[in-house]
């Protein structure tokens, strides 16, 4: 009977939730569905130890765990393992104990059975990250997660305390200049930073155009696109162990004259050479170009070497703004005339087609970027959230010296809004998370790609995001769209904010050490402070002054001590916050992803090798209602609301957009423009719900 | 030299022909894919994990789903067109015959990805010689036939449309239910991408011949006696599948979940057809079913391709007035 083999009843069940009973879902089916996994599957497969020490001991000893015994004493050990188990944690959810089991806990070598359990793990990587610290730090990191207040993000949650294993970064990015040696250098970088697992997203703004000149030869470049479909093998070829699949974006500035091949890239019925299925593709719009869109005025897309024979510079490190008029101008700049409005809804007709291109509004970052004194930011990551400095390098041939400048990493973290509320823990749960991250970009050295090693040694950078913001407004009977939502994320996101600035000066205080540049950013010169000594963020609603009950809230004169104390001591990361979509955590944590709205109350979840069913976590009969799917909401809510947790972010939010197919391309621009107006730094996906024909042939009958 | 008279309209789109063939025509424009879209290579560490018995129902499924979406644009589709009046209609419906051309090549791309040349004749040659599936293609042929004469009675065209939807929305579905099965269990998800496409198109391609059929009966004098004839073919037809099924099933163990969901799908033919459904079923396998569910699904970009997003029809332009927002903030 060879179906039976394949056959799990632990996942018939969690498809049964969908059967309807009297017009409500079988919820219950999803507990029956955990149970079963367990008793059939994962307590199976589990290799049993009979006592503690017997299971550390074999795990140091078979090369799973490094060895702990280099930090505590196995009696410390035995301590955070019963502070763990005496919480008896227990999964919410089918779809986070099957993720868990699937993709975190750590398997025998035959990946036949598992060595761990989410205890195991949580204590590993409790120990690791306190191993220069000791036991009672190894203590407060459990009590983040096992609490479920602070997910680290699936890079460091997975590989940490492990011997055999990936880096725990999430995150990289790098420019890439224009010379064979530039390209090189990334395609090599590529396969090195996608084989450890890391996202990688590069800025190709600076490549020449299609048909520019090579070595003063007219008409003899491939532009782009070439370079795409390289990334896009690489990245395809270099994947972590087979575990995760590489994965890459690329990021071309809108005045870049291959912009239209670019688009057109993600279209299905075009030439093989010229299609790209995998890659992930961005857009850079500084405001010059909103601003001819606003207006209709004619704009024009550059050849970038042209600009770069004629100024000594690349257009993208040009403030357009300024340079605009200049290179419409000047005769020797070759151009060629788009309509603006008509590239908005080319966007727009690409994202409805497709989900793509990401966009970054290059201006607004810049505008409120802490780090100007040192450079620019130019372009985002592979989900959008990371906004830093980065400058290009310049590679030389073999025996000559590289210039090595800034390329980006970053890691991540996510705070569980509802947890660390409910638990009144806050500032304590920030302060945790601020210190794990810090650990993480210690123990980081890519030193195989020097740019971005460069950029962790010198700047620290880290992303601590969040997660079920919808989750924790639906059980406390806020309607995600409410301005209760706008007053609490306003107060809870200044909090983060405060609190990962005070953690972040606590430890330059410690190691008398700030982040190189320091003195050049906004932080040294107080300007950054500026919104929180102008203006109150605490509640102004009576609904959510009663959820801050019992919490203290930061006042504007704390946060003017905060200021003197930063300018005093330093901060020690140049980047602290980010909120990412945290898309696998998040059902491991039981909760809503980031601080986007839920799709459905029962989602559907495709990965490459399963689908499951995933009721929102909260969600019972009484608050049904609260449980608004994004494809029903105003977009323009939900980006006004990202645009007050923006303000408090200095990174991004990764920001996805909910659509259906009716909406129109028009509806879609609109939507950027409104993003680009209210202060957003970037808008990730377009999600499009597709209508059934049912449904048509109902309303058109 | 009397054809040489015939009068020659031309497609208006002025005017729709009937309430429903606009928005078919969108949908189906909507839908257009093509099969090099997708990435059925990621499936090759999956198919090598699978058991010999279920790589050859596998094949077999597809190979009979092959059979089927080769008569539909080489026979069924075109014959149609011939005898439906509506010119739109006949526009929607070649559409339809295109497509069905696409799904036909795409299982292929499928076998092509994951099995050897020898493997893929093999499963051709069990097609031509299965008899089951012959049988289903010989009843369906017969009624195309049945209209490839210059003036076939409403009742020839009422049959064949009705053969073309038991197809559709009926025959195809003892084929789909493996890939789907085998994809809620997170086997072959890449290559379930594609079927899940095919169940998308051929979902509204039934509906929308239903609803020519649906216009021929009520032209029918003899409603009745031609309901009666229909449904004995759907009988004889559903025999058949049991015994087809009882074929490609069995050894997987599959054979009765696998009859259960047929039963499902021929009511659904005959709902199509304006008709009541006359089998009784108790509970479809949940993951089939679920997996059936054509709505949009959340995906994760990085590992797998996204079945959701659609054609852009119309491009509608920006105004003055779009840049004039309201932008206060509450808090």
């Amino acid at each position: 009977m060879i179906a039976k083999d394949v056959a799990k009843s632990w996942i018939l069940l969690n498809n049964e939730i969908m059967i309807k009973k009297d017009d409500e879902f079988s919820l219950e089916k999803d507990k029956e569905a955990v149970r079963a996994y367990f008793l059939e599957y994962v307590n199976k497969n589990t290799v049993f130890f009979y006592t503690l020490k017997e299971k550390i001991d074999y795990l140091i000893e078979n090369d799973y765990y490094i060895d702990f015994y280099q930090w505590f004493t196995f009696e410390e050990i035995e301590k955070v393992y019963d502070h763990v188990m005496g919480k008896k944690f227990r999964f919410q959810s089918f779809m986070s104990a099957f993720k868990f089991f699937q993709s975190y806990a750590l398997r025998d070598d035959s990946g036949q059975k598992f060595l761990e359990r989410y205890e195991d793990r949580v204590v590993a990587v409790a120990l690791f990250l306190a191993r220069d610290e000791g036991i009672d730090r190894a203590i407060e990191y459990t009590e983040a997660f096992i609490n479920q207040e602070y997910q680290p993000a699936t890079p460091t949650f997975l590989n940490a305390g492990k011997k055999r294993s990936g880096e725990l970064v999430s995150c990289f990015l790098d420019e890439i200049g224009d010379s064979l040696n530039g390209i090189g250098y990334a395609v090599d970088s590529a396969m090195k930073l996608s084989s450890i697992g890391g996202g990688v997203a590069f800025n190709i703004s600076k490549i020449r155009a299609r048909g520019e000149a090579i070595k003063g030869v007219d008409g003899r470049a491939g532009g782009v696109l070439p370079i795409m479909k390289i990334l896009e093998d690489t990245f395809s070829y270099a994947n972590q162990l087979g575990q995760r699949p590489g994965a890459g974006a690329v990021y071309l500035n809108i005045f870049h004259a291959d912009m239209d091949e670019f688009l057109d890239c993600k279209k299905i019925n075009v030439d093989e050479k010229l299609r790209i299925k995998s890659l992930s593709i961005g857009v850079v719009i500084p405001d010059k170009f909103m601003e001819l869109a606003e207006k209709d005025e004619v704009c024009y897309l550059f050849y970038p070497h042209t600009v770069m024979t004629e100024y000594g510079k690349y257009m993208d490190d040009m403030d357009m703004d300024e340079m605009y008029e200049e290179l419409v101008n000047n005769p020797n700049i070759k151009k060629r005339k788009v309509n603006a409005r008509h590239l908005l809804v080319r966007i727009a007709q690409t994202q409805k087609e497709s989900g793509y291109p990401y966009i970054f509004y290059k201006d607004n970052t810049n505008k409120v970027h802490p780090l100007n004194g040192v450079g620019q930011v130019k372009f985002s990551n592979l989900c959008t959230e990371i906004m830093q400095v980065s400058e290009v390098s310049d590679i030389e041939s073999y025996g000559e010296e590289d210039t090595i400048r800034y390329g980006i990493s970053c890691n991540l973290g996510s705070l569980n809004i509802a947890t660390v509320m409910d638990n009144k823990r806050v500032k304590e749960a920030v302060k945790t998370a601020m210190r794990a991250l810090t650990v993480v970009t210690d123990v980081s050295n890519i030193s195989m790609v020097p740019s971005i090693a460069k950029a962790n040694r010198e700047l620290h950078s880290v992303g601590l995001g969040a997660m079920n913001l919808h989750g924790y407004l639906a059980k406390s009977f806020i309607m995600y769209e409410s301005v209760e939502a706008l007053d609490f994320a306003n107060t809870f996101f200044m909090m983060v904010n405060y609190y990962s600035l005070e953690a972040s000066m606590e430890i330059a205080r410690e190691r008398k050490k700030t982040f190189v540049g320091f003195e050049k950013s906004a932080y040294a010169d107080g300007t950054y402070f500026n919104q929180y000594l102008e203006k109150d963020f605490s509640p102004t609603t009576d609904k959510v002054k009663e959820l801050f009950e019992g919490i203290a809230i930061p006042t504007q004169e704390d946060w003017n001590n905060l200021k003197q104390q930063v300018q005093e001591h330093g901060i020690y990361h140049a980047y602290r916050m980010a909120i990412a979509p945290n898309q696998s955590t998040s059902y491991i944590m039981n909760s809503t992803a980031s601080v986007m709205p839920i799709v459905d109350t029962i989602e559907v979840r495709e990965y490459g090798d399963s689908t499951t069913y995933y009721p929102m976590p909260y969600l019972t009969n009484d608050n049904f209602f609260y449980f608004k799917s994004a494809y029903d909401m105003d977009q323009m809510k939900v980006l006004k609301l990202v645009s007050v947790i923006q303000r408090h972010i200095d990174q991004g939010v990764s920001t996805i957009l909910h659509t259906n197919s009716k909406d129109s391309t028009r509806d879609l621009a609109k939507y950027y423009i409104y993003a680009h107006k209210v202060g957003l730094k970037s808008l990730y996906y377009t999600r499009t719900r597709k209508s059934s024909i049912e449904e048509c042939v109902s309303c058109s009958a | 030299m009397e054809d040489m008279d015939k009068v020659f309209r031309a497609v208006n789109w002025n005017k729709p022909d009937n309430d429903y063939v606009l928005m078919f025509w969108e949908q189906n424009i909507k839908q257009f894919w093509i099969d090099t879209e997708y990435i059925p290579s990621k499936d090759m560490d999956s198919w090598k994990g699978l058991s010999y018995e279920m790589k050859e129902a596998y094949k077999k499924a597809l190979g009979g789903l092959t059979l089927l979406d080769t008569l539909q644009s080489h026979t069924g589709m075109p014959k149609i067109i011939d005898h439906v009046e509506s010119l739109q209609n006949k526009a929607v419906l070649s559409y339809m015959c295109m497509m069905e051309a696409i799904h036909a090549k795409s299982y292929s791309t499928i076998f092509t990805t994951v099995s050897s040349s020898n493997e893929i004749n093999d499963v051709f040659s069990w097609v031509k010689n299965n008899k089951f599936l012959q049988k289903k293609a010989n009843v369906i042929d017969s009624f195309y036939r049945g209209v490839d004469k210059p003036n076939p009675t409403d009742e020839d065209l009422f049959m064949a449309l009705g053969a073309s939807v038991l197809l559709e929305s009926f025959l195809f579905y003892s084929g789909f239910f493996l890939p789907l099965w085998l994809c809620g269990q997170g086997q072959m998800v890449a290559s379930a991408d594609i079927i899940k496409k095919i169940v998308a198109d051929e979902s509204i391609h039934g509906i929308f011949v239903g609803l020519i059929a649906q216009d021929v009966f009520q032209k029918l004098p003899n409603k009745e006696e031609v309901k009666a004839k229909y449904l004995e073919v759907l009988h004889d037809l559903f025999e058949n599948e049991m015994k087809y099924t009882e074929e490609v099933y069995t050894e997987i163990g599959l054979t009765s979940e696998v009859k259960e969901y047929v039963r499902y799908n021929a009511n659904k033919a005959l709902m199509n057809m304006g008709f009541d459904p006359v089998f009784e079923v108790k509970q479809v396998n949940p993951i089939v079913l679920n997996g059936l569910n054509t709505e949009t699904t959340q995906h994760d970009f990085f590992s797998k391709k996204s079945t959701n997003y659609e054609k852009a029809l119309e491009i509608v332009h920006l105004k003055d007035e779009d840049f004039k927002m309201d932008i206060a903030v509450e808090v």
